[in-house]
């Protein structure tokens, strides 16, 4: 069946069997490669994807269930070259090791940062649960997390206080 | 040869998918397939299952499209669609202030995305035993909405489920929604649960409810998960309670009768001998801390 | 990329046929079921008949060697028995389950003490060493015995002895992207892939054993890893099967495991050791018998290595002078097993500090002060990789991380142990490990260890660095370019590490033992200084002066680093300058190739000081502060050192209190069925708060080291277990001698306790 949705900004239109995935429309059908299978029954995060705006599993959502509305993935979250605070911050703060849990984990802190901009330590730690990492023990996650909080919540000081005659 | 059956990766079964958009249609499509369909909510549960091969439907049917299964509404008390995100009752303030114990059993299931897609509805029908929305719901003495081709019928949370992973539900049926009566004043509740990492199926749970009057408990309802083949009421503690005043004594004699009251067993989470002897310390707590949000109220 | 992720045309997509029996044999296999289908199949009949051994770390005299590619005689629940090709991974699951087949069942045993009964049905009736079918008997794969000084004598003359039996846990890697490999045939009979592997030398030194294709014919490429822990050292099964596929097909193959195949691929190894250790009064150690039985899973991976290092990481802990060690190997009907993060040192750290602090508790000294009188520390020797692998100490910071570590976490305030009576219960324990830095040594042992890297300067005075190292997440290429750029004089971003494959690297033997930076970036420097030599000599001749009075500085203006002559004015010039005038008179491409041997393996130092709280009536272990400090030499990435420290922590307390692969007794699957939904890990709500865990590093330089730095990766996980179980005994006074340590089994002690 046909369906019809919004990738990272842009309309696209694609033919899915029903028992088709989320993940594996992704990965294999339009090479965006960021949303990982880590265990594919909903326990990792690795396959986190933003739809509508919400962190969802993507390993355990039919592809058809995207139908009319918006999907955004580590791939999306970049302008060109330019990269957001989030990626920034992790780089930063040391929050890569492997990398194969990070796109999951943007993903997740972005909608974490949209819904709530100062978060306290805790709400991070509740909200990032989802996502699982075997190599940082999570310290310099929370950091960078932390640090693009608050880079974020400066540059919309800035922003409004530019905006302010 | 099961484990050459099971492929994560994929969803190793082929299916006709329906997305109806109202309940007529919806239970049409029940009626013609029965038994061969599988409701789709979250998601959460059923795929799992079906990658797991442990159920291979012909047909699936996403309900989430129907407007009349979703949302909440007061209206003699909480009433929520059978589709109704457990994130949007996470953030639901009605539930944050008029039943707080159903917003902390909804808070500790999965993680954040597995809030944004799995539904009361579905957390129910899958009928876990531990299932942390159930042991609230059947604390607080909630009824589930049914619909099927001969009309609606009304039936308590505690008589919702038959046995792990089934319910009263005829395979033409479908649990429209669920509502919650409100609480009286006076009236405190808790809902604890252990699990092995905050990220788990509880091990243990537990909800509360005491209605407290003149300082003397007037009602109360002790549900507990994972110790049963369904979530499971203890009456005999709860006879116990009524018309008495919350001591320390009191609350331990309740402890002992909720842990003789429960059929517990042994998995691959923790010994029977474990559920037995833990649930004597969640009794007691969540009996302190009912108690003493119901003096707060 | 990882190879998970890479994506070829005309790609098919694998499927494995695993055994659902934990021993059985087939008796008849059809596949054309699958090959009506349009699959490509191949079965145990047809894969190579050559039996080996998939880790080449070791030299042949210690390579026991019992796999096949594919079998027909299956030993464990998920050994490949046959595997399907398809155009999609939908297709090939289709064609897989029309594989019909038929299986005598036989007899299996799942506990490595049980398997040596005398009458119990062998794994194995003989395995492969060198050209030599070595005899199995009692399902012991291999043993060894060591023995020094009399620990009869050594007893009779203790004061205190403590004897236990301590029970590790079979724990499963879970690192996070699944085994995979994408193979590419080549026209030319060879083959290209990508695999998750940590030695992409190894990868294709095995594949040229099992199928003959020439080594200049295979290429393996270097592919992003997504964690690792040890499960990547050997060839993971994967590869031969999707190599045997795509020569079959004609066409690239990827085979990528799920997460449940993944549970049933490969698991740590679960140990069993019967320790008895005596002191005398004055502190001193002054006996120690190790009795390690190792259950090795259905086919040895590196069991005869460990074995060595397994006493070799005991003896290196404290000193004994009186010390015997019996070590078998034991065939089970089970996963099979292989190294973890600390190759066993995590399970015999964890029973030596349990012992020890038993031993202070008897002789009523501090804990502290009993390990200091006796840790093997600078001067000693230490075994690096077991008997053959031994070095001097030359760097140790283990006092100021015990004294400093002490201090942060308030260890004079701790509570006694089996003193509290309250609900919750509050303890401090304390562990201390090390782990090696390679497995260098003066003198060829039967460990392989080098490595090798080139180097060469671009016309504008950039340099390409090429190494067949792995980088798995420890920042490992990120310290070769500081190494690199800090030897020559050059800005870090001048450094490209380029990704390279085996066709245009020297051999690199693995990145494992804690290895990355003190050898591969060894070699790195060793390389580094070559390539300055030459640049000092073309700038020599530019400059008009003598090569060995010219210096190299960075400068970030410029971008270039810049050849001067100390004192004189305008005597100075660009590498860049330098390399692009080389060029237009034709003097040659500055470049070096270097194999750099280490020749010892400094051990890296790490104490942890772990607060827990009890619940006693859930039996719930709660994390309070963490005080971790390591000693690793000269720290060239803080910020990725504290990283390994923090995630060392996170696998140490999963490891004690969490994670286990239990098997059910009659089928032989996992109790978990391979789903991680039983295989619990600790996430972010699960570690304590940033403030109350602090990393420190003790102030030392490792003279062989590069820029004198060791290793961290293992030390950062080794002492955690007994750090905690020791916080846990000082909560409760109750000791446990089987891991993990969970509520219902912290209830039931303290049930028991309270009864007796």
């Amino acid at each position: 069946m046909e369906i019809e949705f919004t990738l990272n900004g842009r309309r696209r239109r694609v033919d899915v069997r029903p028992n088709e995935l989320l993940l594996n429309l992704l990965r294999d059908d339009l090479h965006l490669t960021g949303a990982k299978y880590g265990c594919g029954i909903g326990e990792c995060g690795a396959c986190t994807v933003l739809l509508d705006g919400a962190p969802i599993l993507s390993c355990l959502t039919l592809a058809a269930e995207v139908d009319g509305r918006e999907v955004i993935t580590i791939e999306g979250i970049a302008k060109g070259w330019n990269l957001d605070a989030v990626q920034e911050a992790f780089i930063e703060e040391g929050a890569v090791q492997c990398g194969f849990c990070t796109p999951g984990f943007i993903l997740t802190t972005e909608a974490l940062l949209r819904e709530n901009p100062d978060p306290s330590e805790e709400e991070i730690r509740e909200y990032l649960k989802g996502n699982f990492c075997r190599c940082t023990g999570y310290v310099n996650i929370i950091k960078a997390v932390k640090t693009a909080a608050s880079r974020l919540r400066q540059a919309r000081n800035q922003t409004s206080k530019e905006q302010t005659p | 040869m099961e484990i050459n059956k099971v492929n994560t990766h994929i969803i190793p079964v082929e299916f006709e998918y329906h997305a109806p958009t109202n309940l007529k249609d919806a239970l049409e499509l029940l009626s013609k397939h029965g038994a061969e369909a599988r409701l789709l909510a979250g998601g959460t549960d059923l795929l799992v299952k079906m990658k797991q091969r442990l159920i291979e439907p012909k047909h699936i049917i996403n309900v989430k499209k129907i407007d009349e299964l979703k949302g909440i509404v007061e209206e003699d008390g909480l009433r929520m669609g059978a589709a109704t995100k457990l994130r949007t009752i996470e953030r639901s303030e009605v539930v944050k202030e008029r039943f707080p114990l159903l917003g902390e059993a909804v808070r500790v299931i999965g993680s954040v995305q597995v809030r944004n897609m799995a539904t009361v509805g579905g957390n129910l029908c899958n009928a876990s035993p531990a299932a942390d929305a159930a042991v609230a719901l059947v604390a607080l003495d909630a009824e589930a909405r049914i619909i099927g081709p001969e009309g609606v019928r009304v039936v308590p949370m505690e008589a919702f489920f038959k046995g792990p992973g089934q319910t009263v539900l005829r395979p033409d049926e479908l649990l429209t929604g669920i509502s919650v009566p409100y609480l009286p004043e006076g009236t405190g509740t808790s809902f604890i649960k252990i699990g092995r990492t905050s990220l788990d199926i509880a091990t243990i749970n537990i909800g509360a409810v005491l209605v407290m009057e003149g300082g003397v408990v007037k009602d109360c309802r002790i549900a507990l998960g994972a110790v049963a083949p369904t979530p499971i009421r203890v009456g005999k503690a709860e006879a116990f309670l009524r018309g008495k005043k919350l001591t320390d004594e009191v609350i331990g004699a309740a402890a002992e009768m909720v842990a003789g009251g429960i059929r517990p067993i042994t998995d691959i989470r923790a010994t029977a001998e474990y559920r037995r002897e833990a649930s004597k310390a969640l009794t007691r707590d969540a009996l302190t801390i009912a108690g003493k949000r119901s003096r707060r109220r | 990329m990882y190879a998970s992720d890479i994506s070829l045309p005309h790609m098919l997509h694998a499927r494995v046929l695993k055994s659902p029996h934990p021993r059985a044999r087939v008796r008849s296999i059809d596949v054309s079921g699958a090959e009506a289908m349009g699959a490509v199949a191949v079965t145990f009949e047809e894969t190579p008949n050559v039996r080996f051994c998939p880790r080449l770390v070791s030299t042949p005299e210690a390579t026991y060697k019992d796999w096949l590619v594919l079998t027909g005689e299956p030993l464990y629940v998920g050994e490949p028995i046959a595997a399907v090709a398809a155009e999609t991974e939908e297709e090939a699951q289709r064609a897989l389950e029309a594989i019909e087949v038929e299986f005598d069942v036989g007899e299996a045993s799942f506990d490595a003490l049980d398997s040596m009964k005398p009458g119990k049905p062998l794994l194995h009736r003989t395995v492969l060493l060198k050209d030599d079918e070595i005899e199995v008997e009692n399902n012991v794969g291999c043993e060894l015995e060591i023995e020094e000084g009399n620990i009869e004598a050594g007893f009779a003359g203790s004061d205190v002895v403590v004897e236990r039996e301590y029970r590790t846990n079979r724990r499963y890697h879970d690192q996070l992207e699944t085994k995979s490999v994408v193979v590419n045939p080549q026209p030319n009979g060879g083959i290209t892939l990508w695999n998750t592997t940590q030695t992409i030398h190894n990868t294709r030194l095995l594949l040229h054993q099992i199928f003959g294709i020439p080594m200049g014919k295979i290429n393996v490429k270097k592919a992003a890893l997504g964690g690792s822990f040890g499960s990547s050292i050997q060839t993971n099964v994967v590869v031969p099967i999707a190599v045997a596929l795509a020569l079959k097909a004609g066409r690239p193959v990827r085979l990528s495991y799920t997460r449940e195949e993944d549970l049933y691929d490969h698991v740590s190894y679960q140990m069993i050791f019967r320790l008895k250790t005596g002191a005398t009064r004055d502190g001193k150690l002054k006996a120690g018998r190790l009795e390690a039985f190792l259950d090795i899973g259905a086919h040895q991976i590196q069991a005869y290595p460990l074995l060595g290092c397994v006493v070799g990481w005991w003896v290196s802990l404290y000193k004994l002078p009186n010390m015997k060690y019996v070590g078998k190997a034991v065939y089970t009907n089970k996963v099979p097993s292989c190294a973890f993060r600390g190759y066993g040192n995590p399970q015999i750290t964890w029973a030596v500090e349990s012992t020890m602090d038993e031993l202070a508790e008897a002789l009523d000294i501090d804990p502290i002060e009993f390990r200091l009188r006796n840790y093997v520390g600078m001067g000693d020797i230490f075994w690096g990789q077991g008997p053959k692998v031994k070095s001097v100490i030359r760097s140790c910071g283990v006092e100021e991380i015990l004294r400093k570590g002490a201090k942060l976490i308030g260890w004079g305030d701790r509570p006694r142990p089996g003193e509290q009576k309250g609900r919750y219960r509050r303890g401090i324990g304390m562990g201390r490990g090390f782990h090696t830095s390679s497995a260098g040594a003066a003198v060829p042992s039967t460990v392989v260890d080098y490595s090798g890297a080139m180097l060469k300067v671009n016309e504008d005075g950039t340099l390409d660095y090429v190494t067949a190292m792995m980088d798995c997440g420890g920042g490992t290429m990120d310290a070769h370019a500081k190494i690199i750029a800090e030897e020559i004089g050059v800005p870090l971003e001048n450094v490209n590490v380029v990704i390279a494959d085996t066709q245009t690297t020297v051999y690199d033997v693995n990145t494992h033992a804690s290895r990355g930076v003190y050898a591969g970036g060894g070699a790195a420097h060793k390389v580094a200084k070559k390539v300055k030599e030459k640049i000092l000599d073309y700038a020599a001749k530019l400059l008009d002066a003598y090569p060995h009075t010219l210096k190299i500085r960075p400068d970030e203006g410029l971008g270039q680093g810049v050849v001067y002559a100390e004192g004189v004015e305008g005597r100075e010039i660009t590498i860049g300058e330098i390399t692009s005038t080389a060029r237009y008179k034709n003097w040659g491409t500055i470049a070096a190739v270097e194999s750099l041997r280490q020749g010892s393996c400094p051990p890296h130092f790490t104490g942890y000081f772990v607060e827990v709280e009890v619940d006693t009536e859930t039996g719930v272990a709660k994390l309070g502060r963490v005080v971790a400090g390591a000693d690793i030499g000269t720290v060239i990435n803080p910020i990725l050192a504290a990283g390994q420290i923090h995630g060392g922590f996170a696998m140490g307390w999963s490891m004690t209190t969490l994670e286990d692969t239990a098997y059910d007794p009659v089928t032989g699957c996992l109790m978990n069925r391979g789903f991680v939904t039983d295989y619990k890990l600790p996430t972010s709500r699960d570690m304590p708060p940033l403030d109350d865990f602090t990393v420190f590093f003790a102030d030392t330089y490792e003279p062989t080291g590069p820029f004198g730095a060791k290793g961290v990766g293992e030390g950062a996980l080794n002492p955690v277990a007994g750090a905690v179980a020791n916080a846990i005994y000082d909560a409760l006074g109750i000791r446990f001698f089987e891991l993990p340590i969970t509520p219902s089994k912290i209830l039931k002690a303290l049930g028991e306790k309270e009864d007796g």
